[in-house]
C-alpha cells in the first residue's frame, strides 16, 4: 500500500548516483565527434564596441566557426524583459547591442576542435573598445545628469515601487520611541558546486537540442527560440543533473549560445555536438549575483511595544540588466516592515541600473535584504523600550486578520506566532535572560532572535501554473505508472517528493512509478525551481494528473493517461495607486530563528555556538529533505552573514574564484542546529504543503547580527562580519 | 586543466633520485605529497619537464629520537603522521600544536613534513615552526651532504637554499631546554585556510625566572617566517612580566613586520593580529615555560 507515501524521508533517488558517479551532469556528456566552444567575454564594465576583427582567430587551424553579434537573428533576450544582447557588437539588429554594460557581457563565440584551440583563438579576436563612464552607485546613477544606461530607462530606473498605509507624517507624534537606521547589505555569489556547462546537437528529428543545468527547461526554450527566431518547436531542451542553482541558473548562460552555434554550423553543413564548460571564473563573472542594498528605515512604537509607523527608503543595484530585478523589488519592498502590522507606513524602492553585475535571483528573491533592515530594527526597537526580542516581535505579528503594508492579510493560515513561540521556547528565551556559560574575556557570548515569512511563487500578478502528465498501465490492476514533470530537480530532492506525492496520489508503491523529466520534447512546463513554489505547485499538478488519470482508468482506458496544468489563485501587481490594496501573493511560508554566538573581542572571529531554526512548511512531504533545506539555508546564510565578501571595484570582479570569495566549509557551519518542522497546513497546498527552500535563510543574518551585539554592545549595519569589520566596529583597529 | 607534459622517475633510493636530479637539473622538480606541486602544474605555473618522485624512497619516511634528545624526521614523512605521533608530542610540542592548522586531514594524509618545508610558503606554518625552535636540515646531492639551520634556509618568497641537484632529506627538531615552553596561535577566514597571521613561539628561561632565550617567529606577514627580533630583544634577560609581555608584543607589531593588505585583510588588520597573536604566544609559551597550564 502507497497510501502514507509522504510524511516519510523516502531515500532520494538521486543519492546513489550522485553518491558513486555514475550521475551525469552537462559537463560529463561527451560525443565522438564533439566541439568545443569558448566565449569572449568583454571584461570590461562599460564600453562601445567600435570594432571586432575575428580575421585572425578564424585562421588559427582548429578552429571551426567563430560568432558574434551579427550572427545573432534576434540579439536580445532576458526572463523579465528582452534587455540583454546575446552577444555585444556593432553589427546587430539589436539597437544599442553595441554596448557592453557589465564585464559579463559577451561579445564572441569560437567554436573549436578543442578547447584550448578555442580559447588560443578566443585570444586572437581583436576588440576595439571606447571605455565609457562607469556607473557603480545606483543613488548616483539615478542622479539626472548620469549616462543612460538603456533607453526604456529613464534615470536608470529599473523598476519602482511606493506603498502607502495611513497616514505616517502625523504618526510620529503618537511614536514614544523612534528608531532609524541606514542598512547595507552585499553582493552574494551562487557559487554552486557545478559551473554552467552544457552541450547542443541537431537530434534524430532536427530539433535543435541543448543540454543544460538550468531551472525551467520550458522558458530556456522560449528564450532560445525567440533569439534563434524559430518556433519553439524547433528547440529542444534537456536537463542533465543539476548541480546546485540557488537562483543562478534562472537566467541564461550558455544556452542560446550553444543553440545558435548548432544553428550556423548547420547552415554550413557542419552536423556536430558543441559543448562548452565554463571555468569557476567564467561562471562568478557570466551569472548574476544577489542584490546590494541599500536601506533606511525609521520606524516608530509606543513605550509599551506597538508599532505606528514606518518610513522606508530602499535602492536595490540591479546592475547591468533586468534579469529579475522587478521580482526581487516587490519581495524587498513587502519584507522591509517586516512580517509585522503598522497602522500607517510609507515605503518608496526603487531598482537601479548600474555597470555592476546584474543583480538576480538568489534564494530569497530580496527578502533576505527586507528582513535585515526590518528585523535589525526590531531587535533595535526591542533594545530601546528594553523589551524581550521575542515579546516585542508577538505583540506586533501578523495573524490572519492583521493587514500586510500592501492593505490585505495574509492568505492560507498564518503561523507566525507559533514558529516565533516554539524558537523561543527550544532556544530557552522565556526562561533565561543569556546564555549560560563560559562567556569571559575576550569571547563574550551572546544570543539574537529574528523571524520571517515569504511568498511562494513569483506572483505579484504574475498566473502561477505547473504542468503534471500521468500514465497508468495493467489489465485489471495498475501494474506500473509513468509520471511526467519538468520541474528541475536542482539538488533540492523535487524528483523524489514528486514521486511520492505520485505514490500517495494513485495509491501505488513508488516502485512502481517512473519518471519522465525536463525534455521539452514530451514535458511541458511545470514552472521554475524557485522562489519555494515547486513542492507547491507541482504537487498539486501531480495530484491533479494523477486523479484525472484514475478517472480514466475506471473509464477502463487503458493505458489511462491524463494531463494537467494546475493554476494557483490569481494575485495583482504592487498597487500603483497610493492607499490602493493589492494581494500580490496567494501563499506564504513562515520561519523564526534564535542564533548563539561567541565573539572573539580580540581577533573579531565570531564562533556560531547554535541555532534554532522553527520552520512551518505546512506539510513535510519528506522531513529528511525538509531539514536537507533548513541547515543548508542556514550554513549559505551563515556564509552571507559573516564569510562572503563579493568584492566589486569600478565594475570590475576582485574575488572571480573560490580561493579569493570564501564560502563556508564543513567546518565553519554552526556547532548546533536544531531544526524544527512545524506543520500548519495551507488549505491550498497538497496535502497542506507551503514553500519552504528560501525561508529559514530569512532571518539568519539579523539574527547572528542581534547575537553579536548582545555579546558586544555594537550594533553592526553592514556585513559581511569578517573578524576586520567586527574590530573596527568595537574600535580596535 | 591538466600539466604540460612531463618525463617521470619513480626512483626507490635517495641515491637514485639524487642522480635524476644531478642530471636534469632544473629541468627537474621532486614530487612529495603532490599538494602544492600538482596544482601548481596544473595550472602551468609549474612545467618541469622531469618529475623525480619519492614516494617510493622508503628511506625518507621516519620519525625517530634524535642522540640529542630532539627528534629526526624524514622528509617524506606525511604531515597527518607527524600529527599523530607520540614522540612529536612529546619531544617537539610546537610542531604537534602547529600541524591540524595545516590544511584538513586529506591534504596531510598527503602532503609531507619536508615538502611543506622545502616549498617555503610564506603563510605556511612549519617553515616558521622550524626556525622558532632552531631546526636543522639536512640537504643531500650526489657530492655529499651538508647541515643549514632553519633560519639560514628560508631566503626569500618560495625561495630556499636547496640547489636544483639536492634534495632536502631530514629535519633535526632540537630538544627542549629545562624551563622552555612554545606556543602556536593563528586566525585564519576559514578553518583550514592559510593564516592571516599566525606566530610561533619558543622560551627558555634562566635560573631565576629570567628570560634566557626567546623566538617569536610569524607566518603571513612577509616573504617568509619572519623573526620578531625586537621584540625578542626587548624580553631577552627580562622577567616575562604581563607589562614585558604587552610591551614586547607592540614592538613586534610596530617595529618587526611590515604586513601587506590583500582581498582577505588589510595591512592595519594583519598588524593588530601580529600584536594579539604575540601577546597570547609569548604568554602561553612563558607560562609552560614556567610550568603553568597545558
Ligand atoms: C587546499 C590546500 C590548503 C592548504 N593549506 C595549507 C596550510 O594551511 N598550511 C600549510 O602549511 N600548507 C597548506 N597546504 C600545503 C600543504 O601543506 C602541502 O602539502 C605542502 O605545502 C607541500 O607539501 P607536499 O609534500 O605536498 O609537497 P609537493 O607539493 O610535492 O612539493 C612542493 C615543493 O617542494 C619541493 N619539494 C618537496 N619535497 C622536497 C624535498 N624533499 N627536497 C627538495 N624539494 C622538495 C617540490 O619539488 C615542490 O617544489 C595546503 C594545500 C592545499 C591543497
Amino acid at each position: 500500500m502507497a497510501i502514507g507515501a509522504i510524511g516519510k524521508s523516502h531515500p532520494r533517488i538521486d543519492a546513489v548516483g550522485k553518491v558513486t558517479g555514475a550521475t551525469r551532469y552537462p559537463g560529463d556528456q561527451n560525443y565522438d565527434d564533439e566541439l568545443w566552444m569558448k566565449i569572449l567575454f568583454a571584461r570590461r564594465p562599460h564600453a562601445r564596441i567600435l570594432s571586432v576583427d575575428i580575421s585572425q582567430a578564424e585562421s588559427l587551424p582548429g578552429v571551426v566557426a567563430v560568432l558574434t553579434a551579427k550572427d545573432v537573428p534576434v540579439n536580445e533576450y532576458g526572463l523579465q524583459i528582452p534587455d540583454q544582447p546575446v552577444l555585444c557588437g556593432v553589427v546587430s539588429g539589436k539597437q544599442g547591442a553595441d554596448i557592453v554594460r557589465f564585464v559579463g557581457d559577451q561579445v564572441a563565440l569560437i567554436i573549436a576542435e578543442s578547447e584550448k584551440i578555442a580559447a588560443q583563438a578566443r585570444d586572437l579576436i581583436h576588440v576595439e573598445y571606447e571605455d565609457l563612464p562607469v556607473l557603480t552607485d545606483p543613488r548616483q546613477a539615478m542622479a539626472p545628469a548620469s549616462h543612460c544606461l538603456h533607453p526604456h530607462a529613464p534615470e536608470n530606473v529599473a523598476d519602482r515601487h511606493r506603498i502607502v498605509k495611513g497616514d505616517v507624517d502625523s504618526a510620529w507624534a503618537n511614536c514614544d520611541v523612534i528608531i532609524e537606521g541606514e542598512y547595507h547589505t552585499p553582493f552574494q555569489e551562487h557559487a554552486y558546486l557545478q559551473p554552467e556547462a552544457g552541450s547542443a546537437y541537431l537530434d534524430e528529428q532536427g530539433r535543435i537540442t541543448v543540454r543544460v543545468a538550468g531551472q525551467w527547461a520550458w522558458e530556456d526554450q522560449q528564450q532560445i527560440a525567440h533569439a534563434l527566431d524559430l518556433p519553439p518547436e524547433r528547440v529542444r531542451v534537456v536537463y542533465d543533473a543539476i548541480g546546485g542553482a540557488f537562483g543562478g541558473r534562472e537566467d541564461m548562460s550558455v544556452q542560446i549560445v550553444l543553440a545558435l552555434a548548432v544553428m550556423r554550423l548547420a547552415e554550413r553543413g557542419i552536423q556536430r555536438p558543441v559543448k562548452i564548460i565554463w571555468t569557476r571564473e567564467e561562471s562568478i563573472i557570466g551569472h548574476c549575483k544577489r542584490h546590494p542594498m541599500v536601506i533606511k528605515s525609521k520606524w516608530g512604537a509606543t513605550r509599551d511595544g506597538k508599532l505606528v509607523a514606518a518610513e522606508v527608503d530602499l535602492v536595490s543595484d540591479a546592475g547591468a540588466y533586468m534579469y529579475t530585478s522587478n521580482k526581487v523589488l516587490g519581495n524587498a519592498t513587502l519584507t522591509c516592515t517586516g512580517p509585522y502590522e503598522f497602522p500607517n507606513l510609507r515605503v518608496d524602492t526603487v531598482a537601479v541600473y548600474t555597470n555592476n553585475p546584474p543583480g538576480g535571483a538568489f534564494r530569497g528573491f530580496g527578502a533576505p535584504q527586507g528582513h535585515f533592515a526590518a528585523e535589525m530594527q526590531m531587535n533595535k526597537l526591542a533594545e530601546a523600550l528594553g523589551m524581550s526580542p521575542v515579546a516585542v516581535r508577538l505583540k506586533n505579528i501578523l495573524d490572519d486578520e492583521k493587514l500586510l503594508s500592501v492593505g490585505t492579510p495574509l492568505p492560507g493560515g498564518v503561523s507566525l506566532k507559533q514558529v516565533v513561540e516554539e524558537t523561543a521556547h527550544a532556544a530557552g528565551w522565556q526562561t533565561t535572560a543569556r546564555p549560560a556559560g563560559r562567556s569571559k574575556p575576550p569571547a563574550l557570548k551572546g544570543r539574537g532572535f529574528a523571524a520571517g515569512f515569504k511568498n511562494v511563487g513569483f506572483s505579484f500578478g504574475y498566473q502561477e501554473n505547473s504542468w503534471a502528465k500521468v500514465a497508468l498501465e495493467g489489465t485489471a490492476q495498475i501494474e506500473q505508472a509513468t509520471l511526467f514533470i519538468a520541474g528541475a530537480d536542482v539538488g533540492q530532492g523535487h524528483h523524489t517528493a514528486m514521486l511520492q506525492i505520485a505514490a500517495e496520489a494513485l495509491d501505488l508503491s513508488a516502485s512502481r512509478i517512473a519518471l519522465v523529466v525536463s525534455d521539452t520534447a514530451v514535458t511541458q512546463s511545470s514552472g521554475s525551481a524557485s522562489a519555494s513554489r515547486l513542492t507547491f505547485l507541482a504537487g498539486n499538478a501531480v495530484m491533479g494528473a494523477a486523479e484525472r488519470a484514475l478517472a480514466c482508468w475506471r473509464e477502463e482506458e487503458r493505458p489511462a493517461v491524463a494531463e494537467y496544468t494546475y493554476l494557483a489563485p490569481q494575485t495583482m501587481p504592487i498597487a500603483d495607486v497610493e492607499g490602493q490594496p493589492s494581494t500580490p501573493n496567494f501563499a506564504y511560508g513562515y520561519v523564526a530563528q534564535s542564533v548563539e554566538v561567541e565573539v572573539d573581542t580580540e581577533t573579531g572571529a565570531i564562533h556560531v555556538i547554535r541555532v534554532v531554526s522553527a520552520d512551518d512548511v505546512g506539510r513535510a512531504i519528506n522531513p529528511q529533505q525538509v531539514i536537507g533545506q533548513i541547515e543548508g539555508a542556514v550554513v549559505q546564510a551563515q556564509g552571507y552573514a559573516m564569510l562572503e565578501n563579493f568584492q566589486v571595484e569600478d565594475g570590475y570582479i576582485l574575488t572571480p574564484h573560490l580561493s579569493t570569495y570564501l564560502i563556508p566549509g564543513v567546518l565553519d557551519i554552526p556547532d548546533q542546529l536544531d531544526s524544527i518542522i512545524v506543520q500548519h497546513p495551507d488549505p491550498r497546498g497538497p496535502y497542506g504543503v507551503r514553500g519552504m527552500a528560501e525561508m529559514p535563510y530569512l532571518p539568519l543574518t539579523p539574527a547572528l547580527i542581534a547575537a553579536v551585539h548582545d555579546a558586544t554592545g555594537v550594533w553592526f549595519d553592514d556585513f559581511p562580519l569578517t573578524p576586520e569589520r567586527v574590530l573596527r566596529g568595537l574600535g580596535k583597529i | 586543466m591538466k600539466p604540460a607534459p612531463f618525463k617521470y622517475y619513480a626512483p626507490t633510493t635517495a641515491e637514485e633520485a639524487l642522480a635524476h636530479l644531478a642530471e636534469h637539473g632544473y629541468d627537474a622538480k621532486v614530487l612529495a605529497g603532490g599538494q602544492s606541486l600538482i596544482p601548481t602544474m596544473n595550472f602551468r605555473l609549474a612545467q618541469p619537464s622531469v618529475l623525480v618522485d619519492l614516494n617510493h624512497v622508503s628511506e625518507l619516511f621516519y620519525i625517530k629520537p634524535g642522540g640529542d634528545g630532539g627528534v629526526l624526521v624524514g622528509a617524506m614523512t606525511r604531515e597527518s603522521q607527524v600529527e599523530h605521533d607520540p614522540l612529536i608530542a612529546e619531544r617537539a610540542p610546537l610542531v604537534f600544536e602547529a600541524m591540524p592548522h595545516i590544511a584538513h586531514p586529506q591534504i596531510r594524509n598527503r602532503g609531507t613534513f619536508g615538502g611543506c618545508i622545502a616549498h617555503a610558503d610564506p603563510a605556511a606554518e612549519l617553515p616558521a615552526v622550524s626556525v622558532a625552535l632552531d631546526a636543522r636540515l639536512r640537504i643531500r646531492s650526489q657530492a655529499g651532504e651538508r647541515w643549514v639551520s632553519a633560519d639560514e634556509f628560508f631566503v626569500g618568497f618560495f625561495t630556499t637554499v636547496i640547489e636544483p641537484d639536492e634534495l632536502l632529506v631530514e629535519i633535526a627538531l632540537p630538544p627542549m631546554a629545562p624551563r622552555s615552553g612554545c606556543s602556536f596561535q593563528e586566525v585564519a577566514r576559514r578553518h583550514g585556510d592559510y593564516a592571516l597571521v599566525g606566530a610561533a613561539a619558543s622560551v627558555a628561561l634562566d635560573h631565576q625566572g629570567r628570560c634566557q632565550r626567546v623566538r617569536l617567529v610569524f607566518l603571513s606577514v612577509g616573504e617568509g617566517p619572519v623573526e620578531a627580533g625586537r621584540a625578542a630583544d626587548l624580553l631577552q634577560g627580562q622577567f616575562p612580566t604581563p607589562e614585558a609581555i604587552r610591551a614586547a608584543a607592540e614592538t613586534a607589531a610596530s617595529a618587526d613586520v611590515d604586513p601587506g593588505s590583500d582581498i582577505h585583510a588589510s595591512a592595519d588588520y594583519r598588524r593588530h593580529l601580529v600584536k594579539i597573536l604575540a601577546r597570547q604566544s609569548l604568554t602561553q609559551a612563558f607560562d609552560r615555560a614556567k610550568g603553568i597550564g597545558g
